[in-house]
């Protein structure tokens, strides 16, 4: 198996302010999109010609991976218009594809265990998991070591293996897919025809978000692999503890303290005095002023943080502007989302591109859309729309 | 980022070599080499472009064998003997290499003990000599012995004068063969072999390949190895344009990562380039500002910055033009703005400038280029390659380094200074948040391509913005486009408005925006329908205008960045509208060579 197709045209429209400008797979966690995570695992596994089907925001795909070469893969784009279900983006890809080859989401954060067993698997075959709440995807039951059915969000599970989304296929795929279908379908559709499906399980990392505040679980989890590593500069009376990853140009100034798991990008300028707790990552060009605390968190790039800020458990995303003693902290809130509601603990989520005045105080559990504006001691809750105006 | 490519078959090896070349020259282009084997071994290269080369090679080369190589510098200067392909001390293997070799200082200074001579000063030559070292008749087992004591990330081509096949080899650096009839190629990417071929086939890190006429066998830790060839189904452009339809598009959306590039480059070389104030210490002068094209509106926006933030007089002037002026140069510094550092009015106004004794500060893109050599002071702009003929990101981060040079400045007051640098580094956000915007762009310049004449206009900082809004709409969509200052266009031009003839307002919230407020009503009152750039939230400019694009809210002082990105995206999707080859516009090049 030499090349795959990844599927990231899809929105995630459930994640929200985050995905308003970009497509699911352009989620960064721990500093790098979750789309980098799969096509790590699959040049790592010697894969390297590779498809991206892309389609809502599709810019944000492009300007980052280019042709690939940067991340030792060759990249082809195929452009999917309207995300009408993953059958239809894989159809999109059928003339680039030369023979056999893997499809794999690329809206789950994988790692290269993941599919190690599975990159060299003959075509007709599907990664599955084991997990604990099988009924948000689609379960898998097997004879033999066989697929028997796939069942997408059954109310009734026969099994808790469900469906990875990825498959191992060749060219005679295509004469089974019908546009309008999702993957499940023309496979359950080749199971009807007495073709075999054959099911390989995995025990490495897949990782799914579905809610905004996924996002630090899955910072956390992948955080944890973070590896000790310092490209920049810094300077006397830090203290750094743990595992924290520094990129180039980046400067931590006197009296810090960073206790690992910890990640910060290029160019950033941190402190003086600023603390940083475990589980947290830091974009690239991220300004952090003095006597900010920040614990398991996610910020974005070309973020401002003014000084004596606490921000705990939240999520900033690109290009916010903080002014100083901005409070953030975790607790218990009601949200819904699309007409359900989820009990959910965090601090704050914000959207790109936020201007927040000195001294704003987030209710734990506040969704602020893209380009919101707050003004100086205002107290925010609630989910804000985007460009929303607090005054 | 280099380029490699390589030929062995029945035709002449020279020609093909430079189209393949031509082909990767996306990849860099500060200076190229080919070397050809046909009895003798023969070398041409230089640090020039892949079309000035061809331009000076003798009309035929013999040989039906070959290697070549396209470079770009991102350290150490593009000259003729730094160029690829490297040669032996015989001159009888040569070797072009994509990549970075770790090890090479220990090994060149080994090989210089055991009598090897060195030429160049870069790593690759290195892999020559050892190749040499251990060469006895068979070139696969000596190119083999030769990798194993390199250290660090390759592609290489190999040709000797005595056998009848190339070698190929990769490791961490990209590398594909072309199989042709009788006929095989090597090359850093697909798009250099598409011309002849389509079957590829993508060589694995640690292979080693012999290329003959005839075909292609691969070895990967000592043993044969099958690699599949591959039929490519799609066409030359689409790789190097990373899923782009053209060319400016994609420099467009490349610009929030060239300012972030370039910022995080300056501030961390603050510390050295602060004892190199390049605009002199407190003593008042003046400063000259000279370039040509949209490099000329960069130095006209460098023109307002720096008066505003200094008080102190600044000329720009067309580098073109210079030559024709009686007065003399500035009298405490000169600043020359080119992409290329290769257009020849600023050749030549720089070594005016040096025959009076005004010091020198160039802004350049390409590392190396004859303007960095003639200059007293080199400021780079971190750009990388632009391909598209309309200028877009290079302009971009020119504004950068004139910021830049402006916030370094003892001269800036440091109170400031502080929250400027701070704005400055929210750039790349905010410019990320127009392109966001593209779609609400494009709409308007489906409207603005149903005309032929446009009028764009602008006031203080924006009114370069003006001139580059209308120099970018002119050279892609060719529609007549003239930019004025806003108080300018009662002196003459009021004469063409019509409904005919629209008007593009940059409008910022500083203190020309009343003058503009009123401007757009009389404009309004000719019946020119009015396109306004206004900052998000102003509801004044909305009642007047016909339409509006709203841009983030910045400091007045970096609005001419956004507004730029606006003026680009509404130039591109109007060119568009109109069929217009945009990467290619008729009668223009690149870099202006000639005066």
């Amino acid at each position: 198996m030499k090349q795959a197709v990844i599927l990231a045209a899809g929105e995630g429209q459930r994640l929200r302010p985050f995905t308003v400008n970009r497509p699911k797979v352009m989620l960064f966690i721990a500093g790098k999109p979750i789309l980098q995570y799969v096509i790590e695992a699959l040049a790592q596994n010697g894969i390297r010609d590779i498809v991206l089907v892309v389609g809502y925001h599709k810019e944000q795909v492009l300007d980052y991976f280019g042709s690939g070469e940067p991340f030792g893969v060759a990249l082809t784009y195929v452009t999917q218009q309207k995300q009408l279900g993953t059958a239809h983006a894989l159809a999109q890809a059928k003339e680039a594809i030369k023979d056999d080859f893997l499809v794999l989401p690329g809206d789950n954060l994988i790692d290269a265990d993941t599919i190690d067993r599975f990159a060299a698997v003959a075509p007709g075959a599907v990664l599955v998991k084991k997990v604990d709440n099988p009924r948000r995807y689609g379960v898998v039951t097997l004879q033999r070591g066989n697929v028997q059915q796939i069942m997408e969000k059954p109310e009734e599970v026969a099994s808790n293996l469900v469906s990875t989304g990825i498959y191992a296929f060749n060219r005679a795929i295509f004469d089974f897919v019908e546009p309008q279908l999702g993957l499940p379908d023309v496979v359950n559709r080749m199971l009807g025809q007495g073709h075999k499906i054959k099911a390989l399980e995995t025990v490495g990392a897949w990782l799914d978000a579905v809610y905004p505040w996924d996002i630090l679980n899955l910072n956390a989890a992948i955080l944890q692999r973070t590896r000790a590593r310092s490209g920049g500069t810094i300077e006397t009376g830090v203290e750094i503890k743990g595992p924290v990853s520094i990129g180039k140009g980046t400067v931590i100034r006197s009296n810090s303290y960073i206790a690992g798991p910890v990640v910060i990008g290029e160019g950033c300028e941190i402190g003086p005095s600023v603390c940083i707790f475990p589980a947290t990552s830091i974009g690239n060009n991220t300004v952090m002023a003095p006597f900010t605390e920040i614990k398991n968190s996610a910020i974005g790039s070309d973020v401002s943080v003014g000084s004596g800020s606490i921000i705990h458990d939240s999520v900033i995303d690109n290009g916010c502007h903080i002014d100083g003693r901005f409070a953030a902290c975790s607790g218990q809130a009601e949200i819904a989302v699309n007409h359900e509601h989820h009990l959910v603990s965090f601090g704050a989520m914000l959207g790109e591109g936020c201007r927040l005045g000195s001294s704003v105080v987030a209710q734990p559990g506040v969704i602020v859309g893209n380009y919101s504006q707050v003004r100086s001691l205002k107290l925010i809750s609630g989910c804000l729309p985007d460009r929303s105006l607090v005054v | 980022m280099c380029g490699i490519v390589g030929y062995i078959g029945e035709r002449q090896a020279g020609p093909i070599l430079l189209n393949c070349l031509s082909r990767l020259e996306y990849r860099g282009y500060d200076s190229c080499g080919i070397a050809v084997a046909g009895g003798a071994l023969q070398v041409y290269k230089d640090a020039v472009r892949v079309q000035a080369l061809k331009e000076r090679l003798p009309r035929r080369i013999e040989g039906k064998m070959g290697i070549g190589h396209t470079r770009w510098a991102t350290h150490g200067e593009p000259s003729q003997v730094n160029a690829h392909p490297h040669g032996d001390c015989t001159g009888k293997i040569m070797v072009a290499h994509n990549g970075v070799l770790h090890n090479y200082q220990q090994l060149r200074q080994q090989l210089i003990k055991e009598g090897h001579k060195f030429v160049s000063e870069t790593d690759t030559e290195v892999i020559p000599h050892l190749i040499e070292k251990y060469f006895a008749g068979d070139l696969e087992a000596a190119v083999t012995r030769a990798l194993g004591e390199v250290k660090g990330s390759y592609a290489i081509a190999v040709l000797t004068d005595s056998v009848p096949e190339l070698i190929a080899a990769r490791k961490d650096s990209p590398l594909i063969i072309g199989v042709g009839d009788g006929e095989n190629f090597i090359a850093s990417d697909v798009p250099a072999v598409l011309d002849y071929t389509s079957r590829v086939i993508y060589l694995e890190d640690g292979d080693i390949a012999v290329v003959t006429r005839e075909g292609v066998r691969v070895r990967s830790g000592g043993k044969a190895v099958a690699r599949k060839s591959h039929q490519v189904t799609w066409s030359v452009e689409d790789a190097q344009k990373g899923g782009y339809e053209h060319f400016m598009l994609k420099e467009i959306h490349e610009q929030p990562k060239v300012i972030r590039d370039t910022i995080g480059a300056y501030l961390s070389a603050e510390e050295t380039l602060a004892e190199r104030d390049v605009l002199g210490k407190g003593d008042a002068g003046e400063i000259l500002m000279l370039a040509c094209g949209t490099s000329y509106h960069a130095a006209l926006v460098g023109k307002y910055i720096m008066e505003q933030l200094f008080q102190i007089p600044v000329r720009a002037e067309l580098a073109s033009e210079f030559g024709f002026l009686g007065q003399s140069s500035a009298r405490s510094q000169a600043i020359v703005i080119t992409q290329s550092g290769e257009t020849a009015d600023a050749l030549k106004a720089i070594k005016r400038l040096k025959s009076e004794g005004c010091p020198v500060t160039v802004i350049v893109n390409v590392v190396g280029s004859t303007a960095t050599r003639l200059a007293d002071q080199v400021l780079y702009i971190h750009a990388g390659p632009e391909i598209s003929v309309a200028a877009t990101k290079s302009y971009t981060a020119q504004l950068m380094a004139l910021y830049w040079m402006a916030l370094l400045s003892d001269r800036i007051d440091l109170r400031r200074k502080g929250s400027l640098i701070t704005e400055l580094r929210q750039l790349p956000g905010r410019v990320q948040q127009v392109l966001d915007d593209e779609e609400s762009i494009a709409k308007q310049a489906a409207q603005i391509a149903r005309y032929d004449h446009v009028f764009f206009i602008g006031r203080g900082i924006n009114y370069p913005v003006a001139l580059e809004g209308a120099l970018k709409l002119t050279e892609i969509s060719y529609i007549h486009a003239e930019g004025y200052a806003a108080g300018e266009l009662k002196h003459g031009p009021f004469a063409l408005l019509s409904r005919q003839a629209p008007v593009i307002a940059i409008v910022a919230p500083d203190d020309s925006y009343d003058a503009m407020l009123t401007n757009i009503k009389e404009v309004r009152a000719r019946g020119s329908p009015v396109l306004a750039l206004v900052t998000e939230g102003d509801e004044a400019i909305e009642e007047v205008a016909d339409s509006v694009i709203a841009v983030p809210r910045v400091d007045p002082l970096f609005s001419p960045v956004l507004n730029t990105v606006v003026l680009q995206l509404l130039a591109y999707y109007a060119a568009k509208e109109r069929g217009c080859p945009i990467d290619f516009p008729r009668n223009l090049a690149k870099s202006v060579t000639v005066e």
